[in-house]
């Protein structure tokens, strides 16, 4: 089909608007596509709103792109001039169609800090940026800026509080409130986009870094928190037993459980006491109101094992379990061996090591007759790859442990 | 319902021998006959784009076929005011462009077209207290920044502006108890990320580090049945990512740990024998990308057609030699 320039210009612009009037009509839209549709129809807008779903079809989509991605680089280049409703529209569609163009997305961070976009706006076009392109490296960063401004936001209210203490108290208690109700809605939607992009794109690298962004960011120290996350978890891994990433989303849970509290309180710390009989009396005393936890984190560590091998029965050949285990082996046998590396002090790092070890389970002879057990019962190749390289990893790496 | 095994099955009519003019011609035409879609598609990353191509071209020995006074002059008007450099013109600058942008002017001996004093002052200010990068000044941290920072500052021979143990200190930090790396604290392994991190860590000297022997355990588990690698447990294989682990391994000193003779059949496979160039598996559509890593994947494994390629920086090692920088490798 060949157009003439004047053609394009008028029909893109008629397009632009088109999207931008289908998102006034229903805010709701939740997706977004690319409907197979190789000619132009007549007389028909090739944007088409079904439901709450927004298509745009085949055929436009090449005379469309590179109009609004030139006309962006012409205005950053100061030769040409948008005003801001333009700029919004223009960067919106560009966006929708190519996620990753860097520079759309910092045009939008600009109009957000001089006011003309609010945050949640933006973190809605990313989740639907996200329907189709669940992976776009540069959708989630610009999320990650756009949740920082959040929260930049809410310190600057907490701040402001602080300086006016006593005066206005009833009042900010109310907004205090209002800020915290706020804040996790957002943590809340932000689990559900990337519950969304991990469904849609499996081991979803920039996902799944990004929920674990979300919650050093705004959950930090909220046990509730990751512990909710971790139950919730457990259904969506038992059934995507090849999702590597998900079940690195576990481990990280795990390990903040344990190593995020202060080594003084740790649970780990007192289980580590006990398991080597050196409570004396009164300290044991003292212990007994921290007992629970003690409990709950080894058998957090209990549940993941027998999880992992119950799973490794059920789906046999799957590579991601069986790393899984070795991941939850290397907790137990050695849990800051990423932290000693780091310290320059070996002192420190001795220190660090002997305060947070485990006990023993789950232990190494029982991790063997697992894998002997395997071994008898399957003839799936793969899977007895995987244990053979497993118990491998055992004598090699675990059992030469001192 | 048996596992679906994720390999790829390398078919006997496979090309198996390497075809350096067909992928010489490909990557010389590649770019003039482009429509206007699909250049503005990419346009995001144009930068890198040409340092594909013409790190692949020189590994090649073809360098002279491209170019050279029009890319400079792209390049130049590339530079911003901050010193970074954009993908494109009219693009925002950033640090991965800033580090292709380098990578392109060493090629070509020529680092003095642009203001090196700035892209200095660029690098320096994007580093955080905690020792990481920034990508840009919007303030994203991933350990491939702290990579491009001191890859960009190591060819310009500028190390020295930067707070090395601190941005050691971050690098560090986000290493997993797999002995990989991932893009921030916590998160998972990732073949492309722990490429950055040794490679980050060979160019500041601080390959001891690394947990070899564990990190090499988990870079050898990504080689598959048909020879390919994969970037993560359960993923297909890749010939990009067959590189970033051929490479981390070479830097480790563990590249010996793989089946070298298949990893060459899975990458001749993925050759395109009518339009040249390599794709990311076999019979996929090729691209200037996956053709570098093809290239520099087959000289890491020894072929003697190709240049030896230096696998932190991914250039020819004559070039490095020129500027007299020989990034660490593990004794
Ligand atoms: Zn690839």
């Amino acid at each position: 089909m060949a157009e003439s320039e004047e053609e394009v210009d008028v029909l893109v612009q008629r397009v632009v608007k088109d999207i931008t009037n289908a998102f006034k009509r229903n805010p709701n839209i939740d997706e977004i596509g690319v409907i197979p549709c190789p000619e132009a129809r007549y007389n028909r807008s090739p944007i088409v709103l079904v439901e709450n779903k927004l298509g745009v079809e085949s055929w436009c989509v090449k005379f469309l792109l590179p109009y609004v991605h030139n006309k962006l680089l012409l205005y950053r280049q100061r030769k040409h001039w948008l005003d801001r409703e333009a700029l919004v529209d223009i960067t919106c569609t560009l966006l929708l169609l190519n996620p990753d163009f860097t520079t759309a997305w910092n045009v939008r961070k600009e109009l957000l800090q001089c006011g003309v976009l609010n945050p949640e706006k933006d973190l809605y076009l990313g989740k639907l940026a996200l329907t189709k392109f669940p992976k776009s490296p540069e959708t989630w960063i610009h999320r990650r800026w756009v949740l920082q401004q959040i929260l930049r936001q809410v310190s600057a209210v907490g701040r402001n509080r602080k300086q006016q203490q006593g005066e206005v108290e009833q009042a900010d208690g109310g907004r205090s409130q209002q800020l915290s109700d706020h804040l996790a809605r957002t943590l809340h939607q932000e689990m559900k986009v990337c519950s969304e992009a991990a469904c849609r794109y499996p081991s979803n690298y920039n996902a799944w870094s990004h929920r674990i962004w979300v919650l050093q960011h705004m959950a930090n120290g909220n046990v509730k928190v990751f512990h909710d996350e971790l139950s919730s978890m457990r259904l969506w891994v038992s059934m995507h037993v090849s999702d590597h990433s998900g079940f690195h989303y576990r481990q990280f849970l795990l390990k903040e459980l344990i190593t995020d509290t202060d080594p003084s309180t740790s649970p780990l710390h007192h289980s580590h006491a006990q398991a080597n009989g050196e409570l004396s009396g009164a300290e044991a005393a003292g212990e007994e109101e921290r007992q629970p936890s003690s409990t709950t984190v080894l058998q957090l560590f209990h549940q993941e094992m027998e999880l992992c091998s119950d799973l490794i029965q059920s789906f046999p050949g799957h590579e991601t379990l069986w790393s899984h285990s070795v991941n939850g082996q290397r907790h137990v046998s050695e849990p800051m061996e990423v932290d000693r590396a780091s310290l320059p002090d070996p002192r420190d790092s001795k220190r660090l090591k002997r305060g947070v070890q485990l006990p023993a389970p789950p232990t190494l002879p029982s991790e063997h007759s697992f894998v002997s057990g395997v071994l008898d019962r399957c003839s799936n190749p793969e899977q007895r790859r995987f244990a053979l390289a497993y118990r491998k990893w055992l004598d090699t790496v675990i059992g030469q442990q001192p | 319902m048996g596992t679906q095994v994720k390999d790829v099955i390398i078919k006997p009519d496979a090309p198996s021998s390497l075809l350096l003019d067909k992928h010489a011609d490909y990557i010389a035409a590649y770019g003039s006959k482009k429509d206007d879609y699909e250049y503005t598609l990419s346009e995001y990353l144009r930068m890198s784009g040409i340092y594909w191509g013409l790190t692949v071209m020189d590994l090649m020995s073809q360098l002279p076929r491209m170019n050279r006074e029009e890319i400079i002059d792209f390049i130049k008007s590339c530079q911003h005011e901050c010193g970074g450099i954009s993908a494109s013109i009219g693009h925002d600058p950033h640090l991965l462009y800033t580090l292709s942008a380098v990578q392109i002017l060493c090629l070509y001996d020529n680092v003095d077209a642009i203001d090196v004093d700035k892209v200095v002052e660029y690098v320096k200010g994007l580093q955080q207290e905690d020792g990481s990068f920034a990508g840009d000044k919007w303030g994203e941290i991933d350990t491939r920044f702290s990579f491009c920072a001191v890859a960009t500052l190591a060819l310009l021979g500028k190390m020295d502006k930067i707070n090395v143990d601190k941005a050691v200190e971050f690098v560090l930090s986000c290493m997993n108890f797999d002995g990989g790396f991932g893009c921030r604290p916590g998160s998972e392994s990732h073949a492309g990320q722990i490429y950055c991190c040794t490679g980050f860590l060979s160019l500041t000297g601080q390959l001891h580090q690394v947990n070899a022997d564990l990190l090499g355990w988990w870079l050898c588990e990504r080689q598959l049945p048909s020879g390919g690698l994969n970037g993560r447990p359960e993923k297909l294989p890749d010939v990009c990512y067959s590189w970033w682990v051929l490479a981390s391994l070479k830097i480790i000193s563990r590249i010996h740990w793989i089946d070298k003779a298949k990893l060459r059949m899975f990458i001749l496979a993925c050759q395109d024998e009518e339009t040249g160039g390599f794709a990311d598996r076999p019979g996929d559509m090729v691209d200037p990308f996956h053709t570098l890593f093809g290239v520099a994947g087959l000289s890491l494994l020894g072929d003697e057609q190709i240049k030896p390629v230096n696998p932190v920086l991914c250039m020819p090692e004559d070039v490095l030699q020129r500027i007299g920088l020989q990034p660490d490798l593990l004794s």
